[in-house]
C-alpha cells in the first residue's frame, strides 16, 4: 500500500499516466480508422508510422528528409513566435504599469485592448502584413499582439490585487512612488505576470502557425497546409502536430521553471 | 466623566472635536465619529474599546494620517498628522500581519528601513535586534508562510518597531489569535512597551484585553461613534496574567461592561 501511494504521489506518475492514456486512445482510434473505410483514407496513422517517418533518412523534396524540413520551418515559425512573445510580454508589462499609474491611460487604453483582442487572428494577419510589408515581421507582430493582452490584463490585475494595508504601510513609511512600485507592487504582481505569460506562450505559438497557413512563405503552417493538400507525405503533417504540442508544453514548463526561480516563495512546499 | 481640561504638558496626541462623516456613493452619508476630544500622553498606553462599527478604526486612521477628519483639530507632538507621518513617527500593526510573502522574516523587518535608505549594515543590525526583542531570532531566514499566526503577528510588531516610531498604532492586532497565544503576546507587548517607552494606541473590542494592557481605556459607543467613557486603569505594573483574577481587575471589567449597557 505504502509503495503504491508513493508511486501515485510521485512527480512522474501523472506524466506517465497521461502518456500511456494518450497512446492507448490514439492507437485504438488508429485501428478503427485502419479497419473501417474512411475518406480521406487513413487520416489517423499509427504512432509507429509517425515515429518511423521521424527517423527515416529518405529525402522527400530532393534534399531534405521530412524531419529536416519540419525542423527548418519550425525554426522560422518558433523564432518569430518567440521574439513576438518577448516583445509582447515587455510591452504588456509596461502598459499594465502605465495603466496602474494613471487612471486616464487605463480608461483610454482598455477599450483598444479589448478591440484588438476581438479581431480574429486571420482577420488581423492581412492588415498587419499590409502595415509591415514583410511576412516574417508581420508574423512576429501578430505573436506580440496576442501575447500582449493576457500579459497586460493579468499584470494589471496583480497590481490591483495588492492588499490595501500594504499600500497603507508604504504610505506610513513615507515611501516614494518609485519605492512603492519597486518594493511592493512589482514583486507582488509577479505571480499574475507569470500567469499571463503562461496563457500567452502557447497562444503565440499556435497563432504563428495559423498565420503561416494563410500566406505561404517559410514556416510550419505553410508546410502544414501543403501536406494537408497532399503535396507531401501526411507524416509531415503529424510531425508538425506533435512538434507543436511539445513546444506548447515546453513553453509552459519553461515559464513555470523561471517563475519558480524568480519567486520561490510562491511555491507550496512542505515544512 | 469626560475631562475636557488637560493640565499635563506631555501631550503626544491632541484630538479636539473630531468628527468624521463618510460620503458614500448612494448619497447616504455615514457619520462614523462625532465630538471626539481627548489627549493621549507621551508613553501612555491607551485602548480604544467598543463594539463593531463604533469608529475605532476610523479614529486610529485619522491619527495615522490615513484619513482626514471632516471636522475638528488634531495634532501629534505639536504637528499635523501629515508632518508626523513624514517624520515616520508611526508604527502601524494591523489585524492581519500583512507580511510580504516574498521576503524572509528578517527582510520583512528590514523593509521600512530600506525605504528610509538606511545603510544595509544598520538595516540588518536593527532587524536582528527587533527580532530578538519579539523572540524570533531563530526564524530570521524563514518565510512568513512557515510561521504560525502568532509568530507572524510578532514579525508585524517587530517591523512596526524597526523604524523606531514614537507612536505605535495597533488595530485589533491579536483578535485573530487563540487565547493562549494572545496572553503570551500581551505580556510580550507590555515588556516591549516598558523597554521602548512608546505611546501606544490599541484598538480592541475585548474588554479584558483593554483593561489588562492599558493605562486608560477610551470607551466608544456607536451611532454615531463617540467617546462614552474614559477610564483610568489603576492597576500596578508590571502586570502578569495573575492580575486578571484580582477584584480590582474584575471591578474594572464590570465597570466598563456596565458603561455599554445604556447603548
Ligand atoms: N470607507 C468607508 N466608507 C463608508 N463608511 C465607512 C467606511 N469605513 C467605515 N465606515 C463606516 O463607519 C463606521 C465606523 O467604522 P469603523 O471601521 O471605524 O468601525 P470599527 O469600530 O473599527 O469596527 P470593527 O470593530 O468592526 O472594526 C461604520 O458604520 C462603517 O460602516
Ligand atoms: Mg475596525
Amino acid at each position: 500500500m505504502k509503495v503504491l501511494k508513493r508511486i501515485i504521489n510521485s512527480k512522474y506518475f501523472m506524466v506517465v499516466l497521461w502518456t500511456v492514456l494518450i497512446v492507448t486512445i490514439w492507437e485504438i482510434f488508429a485501428f478503427i480508422v485502419q479497419y473501417t473505410k474512411r475518406t480521406p483514407v487513413n487520416v489517423l496513422p499509427h504512432l509507429s508510422g509517425i515515429l518511423e517517418s521521424i527517423l527515416s533518412t529518405k529525402t522527400i523534396n530532393g534534399s531534405q528528409t521530412a524531419l529536416q524540413m519540419v525542423l527548418v520551418n519550425a525554426g522560422a515559425t518558433l523564432s518569430r513566435a518567440g521574439i513576438g512573445f518577448l516583445i509582447g510580454t515587455a510591452l504588456g508589462f509596461v502598459l499594465a504599469l502605465l495603466m496602474n499609474l494613471s487612471g486616464t491611460v487605463e480608461k483610454v487604453a482598455f477599450p483598444y485592448l479589448m478591440l484588438i483582442q476581438m479581431i480574429p487572428v486571420l482577420g488581423m494577419a492581412p492588415i498587419i502584413l499590409a502595415l509591415t510589408g514583410d511576412i516574417g515581421t508581420s508574423r512576429t507582430v501578430i505573436a506580440a499582439i496576442l501575447t500582449f493582452y493576457p500579459v497586460a490584463t493579468n499584470t494589471l490585475a496583480g497590481f490591483k490585487g495588492v492588499q490595501k494595508e500594504k499600500h497603507e504601510l508604504m504610505y506610513s513609511y513615507a515611501a516614494s512612488k518609485f519605492q512603492v512600485y519597486v518594493k511592493t507592487l512589482i514583486p507582488a504582481c509577479l505571480p499574475s505576470f507569470f500567469t499571463g505569460m503562461k496563457i500567452a506562450a502557447p497562444m503565440a505559438v499556435t497563432a504563428s502557425i495559423l498565420v503561416d497557413t494563410l500566406q505561404g512563405g517559410i514556416g510550419l503552417g505553410c508546410l502544414l497546409s501543403q501536406s494537408l493538400k497532399g503535396a507531401m507525405t501526411r507524416y509531415v503533417f503529424w510531425q508538425i502536430v506533435l512538434l507543436s504540442a511539445i513546444v506548447g508544453i515546453l513553453s509552459f514548463v519553461l515559464i513555470g521553471a523561471i517563475e519558480k526561480k524568480v519567486c520561490p516563495y510562491n511555491q507550496k512546499t512542505k515544512g | 466623566m469626560l475631562s475636557m481640561v488637560d493640565m499635563r504638558t506631555d501631550v503626544e496626541i491632541m484630538l479636539k472635536d473630531i468628527g468624521m462623516t463618510y460620503k458614500t456613493s448612494t448619497n447616504t452619508d455615514v457619520t462614523a465619529l462625532t465630538n471626539v476630544t481627548m489627549n493621549i500622553h507621551k508613553g501612555e498606553f491607551v485602548s480604544l474599546l467598543g463594539p463593531s462599527g463604533c469608529g475605532k478604526t476610523t479614529l486610529l486612521r485619522i491619527i495615522a494620517d490615513l484619513l482626514t477628519p471632516t471636522v475638528g483639530e488634531i495634532s501629534v507632538g505639536g504637528e499635523s498628522p501629515r508632518e508626523a507621518r513624514l517624520k515616520r513617527k508611526y508604527g502601524i500593526v494591523f489585524q492581519g500581519a500583512v507580511l510580504y510573502d516574498w521576503r524572509t522574516v528578517k527582510k520583512n523587518v528590514m523593509l521600512p528601513l530600506e525605504i528610509m535608505h538606511l545603510p544595509k549594515k544598520d538595516c540588518e543590525e536593527r532587524a536582528d535586534k527587533m527580532l530578538e526583542m519579539v523572540g524570533l531570532k531563530d526564524f530570521a531566514k524563514h518565510y512568513p508562510r512557515q510561521l504560525s499566526g502568532g509568530m507572524q503577528q510578532r514579525v508585524g510588531i517587530a517591523r512596526a518597531l524597526a523604524i523606531q516610531p514614537e507612536i505605535l498604532l495597533m488595530d485589533e492586532p491579536f483578535s485573530a489569535l487563540d487565547e493562549f497565544t494572545r496572553e503570551k503576546l500581551h505580556e510580550d507587548l507590555l515588556r516591549i512597551w516598558r523597554k521602548t517607552n512608546k505611546t501606544i494606541v490599541f484598538v480592541t473590542h475585548n474588554i479584558q484585553e483593554s483593561v489588562f494592557l492599558s493605562d486608560r481605556v477610551c470607551v466608544l459607543s456607536p451611532h454615531p461613534g463617540r467617546i462614552s467613557a474614559l477610564i483610568d486603569i489603576d492597576l500596578p505594573r508590571p502586570r502578569t496574567v495573575e492580575i486578571k483574577s484580582t477584584p480590582e481587575f474584575t471591578g474594572y471589567v464590570a465597570q466598563i461592561r456596565s458603561s455599554f449597557e445604556g447603548i
